[in-house]
C-alpha cells in the first residue's frame, strides 16, 4: 500500500515536472501563436488584430499568471482550449489518441508475432539460415527510414497494384473493412522497425538465457527440448524483451509522426507536430501531458509485468 | 496454415479496397486539401485551404468569374456613389432558410471592422465611416477616404457573409454558399452537400463535396493517381509533368504566387539601397525556377505586377534582371568591392523556401557575398521576421488581387513591421503613392501613379523579386466547370466549385 | 571467432576511412550547383549523376556520410558514456542517486523524441551540433536503463558481495565487476542507438530539423530525392543504400563484438555424428559397473586449434559405490561429468571414448534416447543451486517438472510426488517451500531442492558436481549426510566430483585423481590416501590442510594449459621426481595393485 502510494506520488511529481518543463520550453521557443494564426499563407496580419487575438487567448497575461491558470486547470482536469480553433484540447486528444494507440497496438502485435519467434529461432540455430536472414533483414528494417518505406508501400500497393488506397482514415464504425485496410500499411511500416528491435532483443536474450545454469539443469532433468525452450529459455528471456518493447512503445506514443504524415493517418503525433508548428501552447501541453501520463502508466504496467515475469523483482 | 491464410488475405485485399475507397458516389466530388483548416471561423486569415473551405460553404457580396473579372454574388449590382460604394442585394437565403437582408450585410461589415475583430481586412474596413441602408435591399458603404479597391477586397474569401449571431466559440456559422457543411472530422476532412436553396438556379451542379486533408504533397498526388480523389489543390511542382502526361488526369495551373527577398535596413550593408540592388542583379532567377519549381514558374525580375494587366510594363518588369557586372559595380560603389558576409533567413519547413534560399546563397557567392543560411521552422522564421532579427530573408506570398494595390503588403515599409516586407526601411514615397492609387478611380491616372510607385520602389529595392511560381490544381479528366482563376487570385478558384460537375 | 569479427570491423573501418579521407579524394565540390545539369544521370564527370541542383551525387554521398556518421558516432558515444554512468550510479548507489537518475530518465522518456528534437532544434537552431545533443539526450535513457537493470541483477550476486566484503571500493566494483557483466546488453544498445541515430538524422533532416543545407547529409539527400522520385529514382537509391550498408556494417560489428565478448561462445559446427564412426571402447564393459567410462576424450575448438581438456579418461562405478573424482579446477573433472550426461557446453564435443551406463553407451545415444535416461536413471546435481534453479519458477514445480518428464502422471500427482521428495530430502514444511521461488530459499534448502529433483525418478546413478562448494561448512555436512543416507537407502551409485580431499575421505569408497585432463591415479580411498603412488596425489595430499600442526606444502608451478601440454607426463614440469624418461612419452595408467592404478612410470621406485 505504501509502495503504491509512493509510486503514485512520484508519478504525480513526474507529470508536474513534465508540465512545467513544457510550459517553460515552449514559451522559450520563438514564435507567437496569435501572430502565426493570422499569418497563414504568407499573409501580413494587422498588428491590432494580433493584439486583439492575444488578449482573447490570454497570451497578454504575465507568464506566472498563465502558469497558475494552467496548473489550476490541470487540477480540475481541464487542459484548456486550442489557440487555433478554440475547441477543448481534451476533445482533440480524445479523438486522436485512440487512433495512434490503435496504430501502435497493431504494429506491436505484428512486431511481436513475427519478431519474437524469429528471434528465438535465430538464437536456437545461431549462425543458421534463419539467423542470417533475420539479422540481415532486421538490419535492413532498422536502416531504411520509415518515410522511404511508407513512400514505397504507397507506390507499390496504392499506385501500381491499386490494392489499397493511398493512405487516409475511415472510422471503424463507419466502414470496418476499410478501416482495417487503411490501418494495414502504416502498421506494417511501424512494425518493420519495431519487429527488428524485437528480433534482436529476443535473439540476444535467448542466447544469454540459453547459457544459464538452470537451462542445463532443465536439460539434466531430461525435459523435452520444446519444454526447455518454452518454459526455461523463452520464459526467462521475456523480461528484457518486454522491457525493450515497452520502452519502444512508449517512445512511439509521440513518435509516429512520419508514418502518420506519409499515410495521412490522423493520429496524435501529427496533431502534436501541428500544434508545435502553430505554437498552440495549450494543445502542446495537453498532448505531452497525456503522453507522459500514458508513459507513466505504461511504466507501471511494465513493472507489474516484470514482477510477474521475474519473481525476484517483487522484493526490489 | 499461415501461408494459406496469407494467400487468402491477398485475394481478399483487392475487394476490400473498393470498400475502403469510398466508391465514387455519383455527383460527390472528392477533394484533396493541402491541410485541414485550422479554423472555420469567418473573416480570419487561416490559410488557403481554410479559404477554399470558406468558398465551398460561404459567399459574400462579390466574387470572381472564371476569367478573373468581378461578378456579383449577394450583391446583384454594385457601383460607386461619391465616397461610397453601393450594393444592391439579390433575393437569397441563409442555409437555415432565413432571407438575407441589408442589415445582415451591415452586421457582417461591422464584425470585420469591430474593436474586438481579428479579421484579416480589419484595418481596411475600419476606414469605413458608416454603413447606410436606404432600403432593405441596398447597402451603402461610406468610406473616410475614397477607395477603389473595396470591391476587390469584398471578392476575397476573407469577406463571407454569415447569419448574424451564429459566430462565436464552438458555433458553426450559417452561411449562404452553394454547399452546406454536413460533417467535419477535425484533422481528417469535411463533408458538404449541395445547398438546395442556393440563389443561383441550377447550381451547384455537384451533389456534394467530400474534402479530405492530405498534408503530404506526394501522398496527395498519389491519392489522385490511385483514384482516391477527384481533385487536389497545391499540386507539387515535381508532379506536374507526370499529371500532364496522364490521360486520366488534367492539370490547371497558373503563375500567381511569387518568391522574393526582403531586407533589414537597420544596419549593415543592406541599409544601402545600392547593395540591395546589387543583390537583385546577382540572382539567376531561371535557376530558382528550374531547381525549386521544376520549371513551373517564371523569373520575377521586378515588382509582382500581374502580367497582362493594364499596370504591367515589360521594361519595369525586367528592372532587376540578372547582370553580374552591374551587381559587382554597385557593390564596389557601396564600398564592398570584395563582397561581405551575411546570413539569409528562410525556413526548412517548406521546400520552396529552403530551395530558393540555397540558390540565392549560391548566386550571391558568385559576386562575393558569402551567405550563411538560417533555416528554422516556419513559426520561428515568422517571429524573427516580425521582430527584425535577420539581415535579409526569403519571402513567399500571393497578392490579394491582380490590382497593384495588392502589393502594399510587401512594398509599403511604412506599415507596421511584418515579416512579409522589409523592416527598418520606411518608404514614405511608396506609401503615399500606394495610398494615392487606392483612392484614385481614373484608370489612366492610376496607371501613372503605379508606374511612379514602381520606379521609386525599384530604386529603393526594398523588395527583390525572385520568381513567380505555378499554382496548380489537378483533377480527374472527367471534371468540367472547375477553373483555376488567373494570376494572383488562383487561391480563390474555390468559387468555381459551384459549376464543377462530372461528365 | 576472430574471422567473424574481421569482416564487419573491416567494413566499419573502411567507412570511417572513406569519411576521414573524403577531403583528399579529389571529389567535386559537394555544394557547387550546376542547375542546367540537374537530375542528370551517371556520366564520366559525375559517376553517380547529379542531384536536383546539379550537384555531384557521389561527392555529396561521401561528404554526407561524414556528417551522418559523425552525428551517429558522436551521439551514440555520448549517450553510452553518460547513460551507462547514470545507470551504474543509480543502480549501485541507490538512495537519492537512484531516485534522481531513474526519474530523470523517466522525464526524458516522457517527451516524444520528435517533440524533444523540435523543441531543442527550435531553441538552438538546426545543425549537426544540435543533432548530436538531441540524439544523445534521446539515447541516454536507453543506456541508463540497460545499465541500471544489469546492475540490479548483478549487484546481489555472490562475487559482487564477495568483492564488497574484500573491501573493494565502489568505483572499483562498478568498473571491474559490474561493467563487464552489463557490457553485452550495452553493446546491443549501442548498435541499436548508432543505427537509429543514422536513421533519425535522416528523419529529422527530412522534417527540416537536421543538418542545415547546403551542407550534405544522407537525410537531406533522401528528402530531396523523395520529391524527384518519379524523375530520377536512383537519387533516392544511393543515400538509402549508403544508409543501409552503414547500418548493416555497424550492427554486424556490434553483434560480432558481443559474440567475441560472450563467455559462452557459439558452437562452430555440430560435428557430433563423426563420433559414430570412431571405434567404441574395445574392451567389453565391466558387467558389474553401473557406469563404465572408457577412453573419454573431450575436445574444444579454440582459435588456436582444438584442445583436449579431457583425455582418455576411464572410470567405472558399481552399484552402491561412491566414486570421487578429485582434482584442481581446470583438471577436467566437471567436463567429464557433463560429457557423460550429454550436457557439454556447445563449443565442446566428445572426440573419443565410450560411457556405458546400464548396458547402453551414452555417448552414442541420440538426443531423444539420452533424454529418457537423463533425469531418470541418471541424474546430476550441480555446484551452484542458486544459478542452477530457474529463478522464475516455484521450487516445487521445478521438481514436479522432472517427475512429469519421465512418468505418465497427472500434474497434481507430480506435485504430490514433489512434496514427498521434499520431505525425503529433509526440507521442513514442504508444502510452503514448494510454493517458494528459489531466491526465497536458503542455500542449503536450494541444494536440497536440487537433490530432490535428482531423486525424482529413482535414479541408479547420481553425478554430483561439487554439490557442497557453494555452501557454508555446517550446511555442507548436512548435504553430504543427506546424499550418503539416500545412497545407502536406495542403493544407488554416486559419482562425486570435488576438489576437497576432506569431502572425498568422508563420502567416497574409491577415488580417481585427475590432473590436466587425465586420471593420474585411481584406487580405494583409504589406500590412495595412505599410500599415494603418483607424485601428484602425494603432493595434493601434502598440500591439504591437516588437523595437525604441519603446515601444508604447496605444489610448485602451475597446471599446464590444455593447448600447451608437455610432450611426456603432464605433471613432469612440477614433479620433484622427474627423470628424462618422464618427459619422453606420456605414461600409461599402470596397474600397481589389483585396484590401484597410478599414471607414473616411477611409482615402484618411489
Amino acid at each position: 500500500m505504501g509502495w503504491a502510494l509512493r509510486r503514485v506520488g512520484i508519478s504525480v511529481l513526474l507529470v508536474w515536472a513534465v508540465a512545467s518543463i513544457v510550459f517553460v520550453a515552449i514559451r522559450l521557443v520563438p514564435g507567437d501563436p496569435a501572430e502565426l494564426l493570422l499569418s497563414q499563407g504568407g499573409m501580413a496580419p494587422d498588428p491590432a488584430a494580433v493584439e486583439q487575438l492575444r488578449e482573447q487567448l490570454g497570451l497578454d497575461l504575465p507568464a506566472s499568471e498563465q502558469y497558475g491558470r494552467q496548473m489550476l486547470g490541470l487540477l480540475r482536469g481541464d487542459l484548456g482550449r486550442s489557440i487555433q480553433d478554440d475547441s477543448p484540447v481534451l476533445d482533440s486528444i480524445a479523438r486522436r489518441l485512440p487512433r495512434t494507440l490503435e496504430l501502435i497496438g497493431a504494429a506491436a502485435v505484428l512486431a511481436l508475432a513475427v519478431g519474437l519467434p524469429a528471434g528465438v529461432g535465430a538464437a536456437i540455430r545461431q549462425g543458421g539460415l534463419l539467423d542470417r536472414i533475420g539479422s540481415a533483414l532486421s538490419g535492413l528494417a532498422l536502416a531504411v527510414p520509415v518515410f522511404v518505406v511508407g513512400t514505397l508501400l504507397v507506390l507499390v500497393f496504392a499506385q501500381w497494384l491499386r490494392w489499397v488506397p493511398a493512405g487516409g482514415y475511415v472510422p471503424l464504425a463507419r466502414d470496418p473493412a476499410g478501416h482495417l485496410v487503411l490501418l494495414a500499411m502504416p502498421a506494417v511500416t511501424i512494425a518493420l522497425g519495431l519487429g527488428a528491435v524485437v528480433f534482436r532483443m529476443a535473439r540476444a536474450a535467448v542466447l544469454d538465457v540459453s547459457a544459464r545454469d538452470y537451462v542445463r539443469t532443465a536439460r539434466a532433468k531430461g525435459l523435452a527440448p520444446r519444454r526447455v525452450l518454452v518454459h526455461h529459455v523463452v520464459r526467462n528471456a521475456l523480461g528484457p524483451v518486454v522491457t525493450v518493447v515497452a520502452l519502444h512503445l512508449g517512445s512511439l506514443l509521440g513518435g509516429t509522426v512520419l508514418v502518420e504524415y506519409v499515410f495521412n493517418w490522423p493520429g496524435l503525433s501529427g496533431l502534436l507536430v501541428d500544434a508545435v508548428s502553430a505554437r498552440d501552447y495549450p494543445m502542446v501541453s495537453g498532448i505531452i501531458l497525456v503522453i507522459s501520463v500514458l508513459f507513466v502508466a505504461l511504466n507501471l504496467l511494465v513493472d507489474l509485468l516484470y514482477a510477474v515475469l521475474d519473481p525476484r523483482v517483487q522484493h526490489g | 496454415m499461415l501461408r494459406r491464410s496469407l494467400i487468402a488475405g491477398a485475394a481478399v485485399v483487392p475487394f476490400l479496397r473498393n470498400a475502403a475507397r469510398a466508391a465514387r458516389d455519383a455527383g460527390v466530388l472528392r477533394f484533396g486539401l493541402s491541410s485541414y483548416p485550422p479554423t472555420l471561423a469567418p473573416w480570419q486569415n487561416a490559410g488557403t485551404a481554410a479559404g477554399t473551405v470558406q468558398l465551398i460553404m460561404n459567399r459574400g457580396l462579390l466574387s470572381y468569374a472564371p476569367d478573373g473579372t468581378l461578378q456579383g454574388e449577394l450583391a446583384e449590382r454594385w457601383g460607386r456613389d461619391g465616397d461610397a460604394w453601393v450594393f444592391k442585394l439579390r433575393e437569397a437565403q441563409f442555409h437555415d432558410g432565413t432571407p438575407v437582408r441589408a442589415e445582415d450585410i451591415k452586421w457582417n461589415l461591422e464584425q470585420v471592422a469591430g474593436e474586438k475583430s481579428t479579421a484579416y481586412l480589419r484595418a481596411q474596413f475600419q476606414q469605413a465611416e458608416r454603413i447606410e441602408m436606404p432600403d432593405a435591399r441596398t447597402v451603402r458603404l461610406v468610406m473616410r477616404t475614397p477607395n477603389a479597391t473595396i470591391p476587390l477586397l469584398l471578392a476575397t474569401f476573407f469577406m463571407p457573409v454569415v447569419k448574424p449571431g451564429t459566430t462565436g466559440a464552438g458555433a458553426q456559422p450559417v452561411g449562404v454558399g452553394p454547399f452546406i457543411l454536413k460533417a467535419a472530422e477535425r484533422g481528417v476532412g469535411l463533408e458538404f452537400e449541395a445547398n438546395p436553396k442556393y440563389y443561383k438556379p441550377g447550381l451547384p451542379k455537384l451533389r456534394g463535396i467530400r474534402a479530405t486533408a492530405y498534408a503530404d504533397e506526394n501522398l496527395r498526388v498519389a491519392a489522385l493517381q490511385a483514384g482516391d480523389l477527384d481533385l487536389i489543390e497545391y499540386v507539387p511542382w515535381q508532379s506536374m509533368a507526370g499529371i500532364e502526361a496522364d490521360p486520366k488526369l488534367r492539370l490547371d495551373a497558373t503563375d500567381g504566387p511569387y518568391m522574393y527577398l526582403v531586407f533589414n535596413g537597420k544596419a549593415g550593408p543592406f541599409a544601402d539601397a545600392r547593395v540591395r540592388r546589387a543583390v537583385a542583379h546577382a540572382i539567376r532567377r531561371d535557376e530558382i525556377v528550374r531547381a525549386a519549381f521544376f520549371g513551373r514558374g517564371k523569373p520575377l525580375e521586378g515588382l509582382p505586377v500581374t502580367p497582362g494587366t493594364e499596370f504591367f510594363d515589360s521594361v519595369r518588369a525586367r528592372a532587376q534582371a540578372y547582370d553580374p557586372a552591374r551587381a559587382k559595380a554597385l557593390l564596389a560603389e557601396a564600398g564592398h568591392p570584395n563582397g561581405f558576409s551575411t546570413t539569409l533567413l528562410s525556413t526548412a519547413q517548406y521546400g520552396m523556401h529552403k530551395d530558393t534560399a540555397e540558390i540565392v546563397q549560391q548566386n550571391l557567392a558568385a559576386v562575393g557575398i558569402q551567405v550563411e543560411l538560417k533555416l528554422p521552422d516556419w513559426a520561428t522564421r515568422v517571429a524573427l521576421g516580425n521582430r527584425g532579427q535577420y539581415e535579409f530573408a526569403v519571402g513567399g506570398t500571393a497578392s490579394d488581387s491582380n490590382d497593384p494595390d495588392g502589393m502594399s503588403a510587401v512594398l509599403d515599409g511604412t506599415l507596421p513591421p511584418s515579416y512579409t516586407r522589409s523592416i527598418n526601411l520606411p518608404t514614405p514615397r511608396v506609401h503615399d503613392l500606394l495610398a494615392a492609387g487606392r483612392s484614385e478611380f481614373d484608370p489612366a491616372k492610376r496607371r501613372a501613379i503605379y508606374a511612379e510607385m514602381q520606379d521609386v520602389a525599384l530604386e529603393q529595392a526594398e523588395f527583390v523579386g525572385l520568381a513567380w511560381r505555378s499554382q496548380g490544381y489537378a483533377m480527374s479528366s472527367d471534371i468540367k466547370g472547375f477553373h483555376n482563376l488567373p494570376g494572383s487570385i488562383g487561391f480563390f478558384s474555390g468559387y468555381t466549385l459551384e459549376t464543377a460537375e462530372f461528365v | 571467432m576472430t574471422r567473424r569479427l574481421w569482416l564487419p570491423a573491416g567494413a566499419v573501418a573502411l567507412l570511417a576511412l572513406i569519411v576521414l579521407l573524403t577531403p583528399l579524394l579529389g571529389l567535386p565540390d559537394p555544394v557547387r550547383m550546376d542547375v542546367p545539369g540537374r537530375l542528370a544521370g551517371p556520366g564520366p564527370d559525375h559517376v553517380l549523376g547529379q542531384d536536383e541542383y546539379g550537384r555531384d551525387v557521389l561527392s555529396r554521398l561521401a561528404w554526407g556520410g561524414r556528417v551522418s556518421l559523425t552525428v551517429a558516432a558522436g551521439s551514440a558515444a555520448i549517450a553510452l558514456v553518460v547513460g551507462t554512468t547514470l545507470g551504474l550510479l543509480g543502480g549501485y548507489l541507490r538512495g537519492v542517486v537512484e531516485l534522481v537518475t531513474v526519474r530523470l530518465m523517466d522525464v526524458v522518456l516522457c517527451f516524444p523524441p520528435l517533440l524533444l528534437a523540435l523543441l531543442v532544434v527550435t531553441l538552438l537552431g538546426p545543425g549537426a551540433g544540435t543533432l548530436i545533443l538531441v540524439l544523445s539526450v534521446l539515447y541516454v535513457p536507453g543506456f541508463a536503463r540497460v545499465a541500471y537493470g544489469g546492475v540490479l541483477s548483478v549487484r546481489a550476486q555472490d562475487y559482487v558481495e564477495a568483492m564488497r566484503a574484500l573491501g573493494a571500493g565502489r568505483t572499483r566494483i562498478m568498473l571491474r565487476t559490474i561493467l563487464p557483466n552489463v557490457a553485452g546488453p550495452l553493446l546491443v544498445q549501442l548498435s541499436l542507438a548508432a543505427a537509429s541515430a543514422v536513421v533519425l538524422e535522416s528523419g529529422l533532416s527530412f522534417l527540416g530539423l537536421g543538418v542545415v543545407p547546403p551542407a550534405p547529409s544522407w537525410g537531406l539527400m533522401i528528402r530531396g530525392a523523395r520529391a524527384t522520385m518519379a524523375q530520377s529514382p536512383l537519387l533516392l537509391l544511393w543515400p538509402c543504400l549508403a544508409l543501409t550498408l552503414t547500418i548493416l556494417a555497424l550492427n554486424a560489428l556490434c553483434d560480432a563484438l558481443r559474440d567475441a565478448l560472450d563467455p559462452y561462445p557459439a558452437p562452430p559446427r555440430a560435428r557430433r555424428h563423426l563420433l559414430d564412426m570412431l571405434a567404441p571402447g574395445l574392451l567389453p564393459p565391466r558387467s558389474d559397473a553401473v557406469l563404465d567410462v572408457r577412453g573419454l576424450t573431450v575436445e574444444i575448438d579454440t582459435p588456436a586449434g582444438p584442445i583436449q581438456p579431457v583425455r582418455e579418461v576411464s572410470l567405472h562405478v558399481a552399484p552402491r559405490e561412491t566414486l570421487a573424482i578429485v582434482g584442481e579446477s581446470g583438471s577436467g573433472k566437471s567436463l567429464t561429468g557433463l560429457a557423460v550426461m550429454g550436457l557439454l557446453p556447445a563449443a565442446a564435443r566428445v572426440a573419443a571414448g565410450s560411457a556405458v551406463f546400464l548396458g547402453r553407451d551414452l555417448l552414442r545415444l541420440d538426443e531423444a534416447a539420452l533424454r529418457r535416461v537423463r533425469g531418470a536413471e541418471l541424474a546430476m546435481i550441480f555446484q551452484d543451486p542458486m544459478s542452477s534453479l530457474n529463478p522464475v519458477h516455484r521450487a516445487g514445480r521445478q521438481v514436479a517438472e522432472a517427475v512429469l518428464a519421465h512418468q505418465q502422471v497427472s500434474a497434481a500427482a507430480s506435485e504430490a510426488r514433489a512434496l514427498e521428495l521434499f520431505e525425503q530430502v529433509g526440507i521442513p514444511d514442504p508444502a510452503s517451500r514448494a510454493r517458494s521461488f528459489p531466491h526465497e530459499l536458503s542455500g542449503g534448502m536450494r541444494q536440497r531442492v536440487m537433490i530432490a529433483m535428482a531423486m525424482a525418478n529413482g535414479p541408479r546413478l547420481i553425478i554430483a558436481d561439487e554439490p557442497t562448494t557453494a555452501l557454508d561448512v555446517t550446511i555442507q555436512a548436512q548435504v553430504l549426510d543427506l546424499l550418503a543416507g539416500l545412497q545407502r537407502e536406495r542403493g544407488l551409485a554416486l559419482v562425486f566430483i570435488t576438489h576437497s580431499l576432506a569431502v572425498v575421505a568422508e563420502i567416497a569408497g574409491r577415488v580417481a585423481v585427475m590432473y590436466a585432463g587425465q586420471v593420474v591415479e585411481e584406487g580405494p580411498v583409504e589406500r590412495v590416501f595412505a599410500h599415494p603412488l603418483h607424485p601428484y596425489t602425494a603432493a595434493l595430499l601434502a598440500s591439504a590442510p591437516t588437523g595437525g600442526g604441519t603446515p601444508p606444502r604447496g605444489i610448485p608451478g602451475v597446471v599446464p594449459l590444455p593447448h600447451a601440454l608437455p610432450p611426456g607426463c603432464a605433471f613432469a614440469p612440477r614433479c620433484a621426481h622427474r627423470i628424462d624418461a618422464c618427459e619422453a612419452a606420456p605414461p600409461p595408467l599402470l596397474q600397481a595393485a589389483p585396484d590401484q592404478a597410478p599414471r607414473c612410470i616411477r611409482w615402484a621406485e618411489l
